[in-house]
This record gives structure tokens, C-alpha cells and sequence, in this order.
């Protein structure tokens, strides 16, 4: 697989990311790397124990990585997730936006690690 | 751009996310030199350390702790934004938010994503104008700063002949200076409907040292006088205001606008008597009728008066003094000027404390540089040369109306003035250059090495000398009663460069 398939498969924007950040090998290093970073379990805690200033920042911390790196999908539902928290406790359960964001994180790494093999 | 890491310039990245910072420290590691904190509180540390270092920050606005719009609130308190730009940057690009962050001081917003050319092309243009920009400023404050100083010493000079016949302890026009500048800050911060800048609370900071200019045409009876003065006395008193009002009016001025330092000196000599409620005097102006500057230079005034010893009276702590001004005891004020006085006490009486009014500091210079650079306005050199021409003119003046024997001597430019009276006695010229400077003050005797000695060591026991000195004259020796002021040079202490002075004949 290579790394536009690699966009293709996990819902990103190949033209968009290779526009702005112009290397292949950047673009790659840094898709491996975001399998380290801590936002998503750090968003996934915070919600179990409902400290809903943490999950916000959390949520918006995974969003802005998202951009960054045009996981297109899963910057959109982390928006609506960051959105639901933004004025503190949520309207309505969280689940549901909560569960898009999983699945959209879930499909990045698998497709991450189809390309750099699932060590990195 | 160097690539050897040696004259790179440095960006300081702050993002609790590590992926953000390793991709802005990759994009931005070629040519710059790349320090990153993943919190508030890391960074307030590393800009503690190393802000002169930093020549830019990025920053994330959302993050535990403190968030960047605290840590930009804090960098503006501690004046770093004026040296050290940033550029926020958020996956919230929301109007709010680009609006508070620019209110708080950043210099650009970039929005997530980004990419690596916008971000490039900014750090390097923020980087570029703002070294150009710092250039022009300590260009322009070294100019200021000359200019300043001169001037600033002229104002002393001038406010020294006065307390030299007040008797009064000398400190009062500095303190008064000082009070009215730190007054002044608060007032600007708090109430912006006075519309002061910091060039404006400077000119009126230096001009409050001619509040009492106008006691140099009252009576020496009446002035010094120990006891309490009669109804009639007082109403000559009074007088004080209206007259130094005069002189500066008689003061020529080109094309002086409102905010210049001779209408505001104007101002501050004819009004720093009245009252909020209007019962001040001369004119018994009320509330708002009376301009800011004479009102903080009233109020001024009063602390100072209450704080200080006088011959009279004992110094009243500062605690006391405050509450008997809020307490109505001393007139009344602009209710929001005392909240400022309440709000600045500390500070003021800090530096009260160690007190050395001395010339504006550089800081301030900076202040004043940066704003006259934003309004563009560069003729502030030809505007202070055209102070210190008119202080001068000013002492001239003095010293031709005054019947006291008085004198200024330039140490760096051996230079000596006389008031028309003291050349008179004295059978010399009234301006005097070398050679013959030194010759005239030569024939003047042998009590000159003594004078000289007391004042090298003046300074430790309060700003004076005093002492009797026996003076050679055209009709033979006489016994004088030499009061001197030495006047220190700017940031220099290592000896004054100019002393003013008053000379009193005994059993004449």
C-alpha cells in the first residue's frame, strides 16, 4: 500500500496534506508518530470519569493533530466531540459522537499500520 | 540564512501535543533553532530564563494549566511582547478567538492546518520586522534619551532656585515627579477616557517640577515665614498660581499644541490648587473643568506634602496620609483618582523609599520610543532640543527678575552663570566661559578647595551643602552663606557635573 491508498483507506486527504506539508517522508513519519500520541486515551479517560475540561481539551488537541495531518474524517468527528464538550457538561450523552471518534481513530491506525508495517 | 545553528534565530514552540511541536520543530529546524515546551508553566520557565534569547514564540491556545491565552497575558504584564512576537496558532479559528488574541498582544494567528509555507513565511516575516523595528526603537531612544537629559536638567535647575527660597527640603519637586508619573500609569490603565499615552504622562511627569515656579516672585517674608500666615498673606500666597501661569504664558511657544509643555506646565502652575468640588483656588474650577494633569499634580502635591518632614511638622506615614486625603481632610478630589492613589500606594511608596527620581529611565525611553515609532512620528529630537532651548531661556529669565544671589556652574563644560543681582555684588559678568571662568572664580579665594571637598562628598546627608565661606570681592573679603545643590549626571554617579547654588552676605 502506498501512502495515497494509505489516505484513501482511512477517510484523509492526500492533494491536502502533500500540498501543505510537501514531502512524502515527512507526511509518513509523521503518521507513524501519531500512533504515540496520548489524546485519544487521554479523551477516552477523561469521559469514563466525566471531567468533561479535560475531554474538551483532549477532543480539541486530537482534532488539531487531525487537521494537521488531513485525517479528514476523523478531524470532523473529533470537531463535532469538541464541539458537544465545549461549554463544559454536555446537552446530551457524548456516546454516540464518542463512538464516531473510536471508530475514525481505530480505521487511521489500521491503515497507518498496513503501511509501516504494525511495529512503528 | 545561516545553517550553522550559531546566528540562527531562535523559536520557542509551545503545544502539549507532541506530534503538533516535532511537526513544527521539523518544518522549522533548518533554519532556525527550535526549543519547545509542552505546557503554561515549561514555557513561563524557559522565557524566564532565556526571553532575550527567543526571538519568536509559537503558541497553542488550548492546554491544561495554563492556556495560551494566560501565558500571553502573562508575557504581555512582563513586557516581553514588545521584544519577543507570537504567533498563536489553533485548530479554532473562530472570530472570538482571533480577537483575543490579538487584544492580548500576539502579532499573528495561524489556523489548523497549516502549511509549511505559511508557516515558514510568517515566523521569518514576524522574525525580520520586528529586528527592524527593535533597531529604529534604540535608535530613536538613544536620541530621546540625550535630549531628555538635558532637558530634564534644565526643569531641575529651575524648580531648585525655587525650593532654594522656599527653605524646603529639596526632595518635594522630585517626589512630586515621581508621585504624579506613577499616578499617572494608574489613570492611564484605568480610566482611557483621559486619553493619556506615554509620551503625554512623561511631558506632564516633567513639567509638574514647575508647579511652584510661581513663588519666585513672592516674598521671602512671607514664604519662609515660620508661623501661620495672615488672611492678607495667604491671599499674596495664592498668587503663586496665577503668576507662574504667567510666566509660561510669556514663555514664547511655536505652534504649541494642547499636549505640549508649556500649555501643560501652563495648566499644572495655575490649577494644581483646585479642588474637585470647586473650592480651590484661583479660579475655583470644578470636577472635570480642572485638566488631569493639574489634578494628579494637586493630589501629588498633597501626599507628598503629608509624607515629607518639614520644619514644621513631622513626616506622617504613609498609611495615615492616605486615608486623611481619602478622609476629605485635604480638600476634595476626583473620586477616581483616589482609587488609582489607593490602587498605587504601594508601589509608590516603594519607591518613595529609595527614591531617586533621577532622569526618566530607560525604560520609560522605550515606552515613549516604541509609541512615537506606532504614531510615526519622528520629530520628538526637534521637539526636546526646543525644550531645553526654552529651559534655558527660562533660567535666564529667573535669574534676571530674581534679587536673591544665585548661580549655575557646568562642571563639563566649565561654564558659570550669575543671576543679574549676584554678578552685580560679585563685580563679575553674568555669563562666564573659559578662561575666564576659572580666573574669575579663582580671584573669588581661598575658600574654593573647601566648597569643591564639600561637594564631592555631598549627597550622603541629604542634596545640599551648606557652609560659611569667606569670598574675596572688588571691596575686600566678605563672610557668605553658601547653600549648593550638586546635580548628578544621569546614570552616572561617579561625580556631579553641575552644581546651582545660592549665596545669602552676611552681616551685609
Amino acid at each position: 500500500m502506498d501512502l495515497r491508498e494509505c489516505y484513501a483507506q482511512l477517510g484523509g486527504d492526500y492533494d491536502g496534506v502533500m500540498g501543505r506539508l510537501r514531502s512524502e517522508e515527512r507526511v509518513v513519519r509523521f503518521a507513524r508518530l501519531f500512533r504515540s500520541d496520548e489524546n485519544f486515551q487521554l479523551l477516552t479517560d477523561a469521559l469514563a470519569a466525566s471531567d468533561w475540561a479535560t475531554a474538551f481539551r483532549a477532543a480539541h488537541s486530537l482534532k488539531g493533530v487531525a487537521l494537521n495531518l488531513a485525517f479528514t474524517r476523523l478531524a470532523e468527528s473529533s470537531s463535532a466531540l469538541t464541539e458537544a464538550l465545549r461549554a463544559g457538561a454536555p446537552a446530551e450523552d457524548p456516546e454516540q459522537l464518542y463512538r464516531a471518534v473510536e471508530r475514525d481513530y481505530r480505521t487511521v491506525l489500521a491503515a497507518v499500520d498496513a503501511l509501516t508495517g504494525p511495529t512503528a | 540564512m545561516d545553517k550553522t545553528g550559531k546566528n540562527k534565530n531562535t523559536v520557542l514552540i509551545i503545544d502539549d501535543a507532541e506530534l503538533n511541536r516535532a511537526l513544527l520543530g521539523d518544518i522549522l529546524a533548518l533554519d532556525y533553532n527550535v526549543l519547545e515546551a509542552a505546557d503554561g508553566e515549561t514555557a513561563l520557565a524557559t522565557l524566564e530564563e532565556r526571553w532575550t534569547e527567543i526571538d519568536l514564540v509559537l503558541l497553542d491556545v488550548v492546554m491544561p494549566g495554563m492556556d495560551g491565552f494566560e501565558l500571553l497575558t502573562r508575557m504581555n504584564r512582563n513586557s516581553w511582547l514588545s521584544s519577543t512576537p507570537v504567533i498563536m496558532i489553533s485548530a479554532d479559528g473562530s472570530p472570538e478567538n482571533i480577537d483575543r488574541a490579538y487584544d492580548l498582544g500576539a502579532t499573528d494567528y495561524i489556523t489548523r492546518p497549516f502549511d509549511e509555507k505559511t508557516v515558514l513565511y510568517r515566523v521569518r516575516n514576524t522574525i525580520r520586522l520586528y529586528a527592524k523595528q527593535q533597531a529604529l526603537e534604540n535608535l530613536v531612544a538613544e536620541q530621546i534619551m540625550e535630549k531628555e537629559r538635558s532637558n530634564f536638567q534644565m526643569v531641575e535647575i529651575l524648580s531648585n532656585v525655587v525650593e532654594f527660597r522656599n527653605g524646603e527640603s529639596g526632595l518635594h519637586v522630585q517626589h512630586v515627579r515621581l508621585i504624579t508619573d506613577v499616578l499617572l500609569q494608574t489613570v492611564r490603565r484605568r480610566c482611557p477616557q483621559y486619553g493619556l499615552t506615554s509620551a503625554k504622562i512623561a511631558v506632564i511627569a516633567n513639567a509638574s517640577a514647575l508647579h511652584d515656579v510661581g513663588k519666585i516672585s513672592i516674598d521671602e517674608k512671607i514664604l519662609n515665614k515660620p508661623g501661620r500666615l495672615t488672611p492678607e498673606e495667604f491671599e499674596i500666597m495664592k498668587t503663586h498660581t496665577v503668576i507662574g501661569a504667567r510666566m509660561l504664558e510669556e514663555t514664547p511657544h511655536q505652534g504649541e499644541g494642547d499636549d505640549g509643555f508649556l500649555h501643560i506646565a501652563h495648566d499644572i502652575c495655575r490649577w494644581h490648587h483646585e479642588r474637585y468640588d470647586g473650592r480651590g483656588y484661583p479660579d475655583g474650577l470644578v470636577g472635570e473643568e480642572i485638566p488631569i494633569s493639574a489634578q494628579v499634580v494637586a493630589l501629588a502635591d498633597v501626599y507628598d506634602a503629608l509624607t515629607a518632614t518639614r520644619v514644621y511638622k513631622a513626616a506622617i506615614e504613609p498609611e495615615k496620609a492616605l486615608q486623611m486625603i481619602l478622609d476629605g481632610q485635604c480638600g476634595t478630589f476626583n473620586p477616581v483618582l483616589l482609587d488609582c492613589l489607593v490602587e498605587c500606594a504601594p508601589r509608590l511608596n516603594r519607591e518613595l523609599d529609595f527614591h531617586n527620581a533621577g532622569p526618566i529611565s530607560s525604560l520609560e525611553i522605550h515606552r515613549v520610543a516604541g509609541e512615537l515609532l506606532e504614531r510615526g512620528g519622528l520629530d520628538s529630537s526637534r521637539h526636546a532640543l526646543g525644550l531645553l532651548e526654552q529651559a534655558q531661556e527660562r533660567f535666564s529669565f529667573y535669574a534676571e527678575v530674581t534679587a536673591d544671589l544665585i548661580f549655575e556652574y557646568d562642571r563639563v563644560g566649565r561654564r558659570i552663570r550669575f543671576s543679574r543681582t549676584a554678578a552685580r555684588r560679585l563685580g563679575l559678568e553674568e555669563e562666564l566661559a573659559q578662561p575666564d571662568a576659572q580666573t574669575a572664580v579663582q580671584a573669588l579665594g581661598s575658600a574654593l578647595p573647601e566648597i569643591q571637598d564639600a561637594l564631592d562628598r555631598a549627597g550622603e546627608n541629604g542634596p545640599d551643602v551648606e557652609g560659611e565661606y569667606t569670598l574675596t570681592l572688588p571691596d575686600g573679603p566678605r563672610r557668605f552663606h553658601i547653600r549648593m545643590r550638586p546635580l548628578w549626571n544621569g546614570e552616572e554617579r561617579r561625580g556631579w557635573s553641575r552644581v546651582v547654588g545660592k549665596l545669602t552676605e552676611l552681616d551685609a
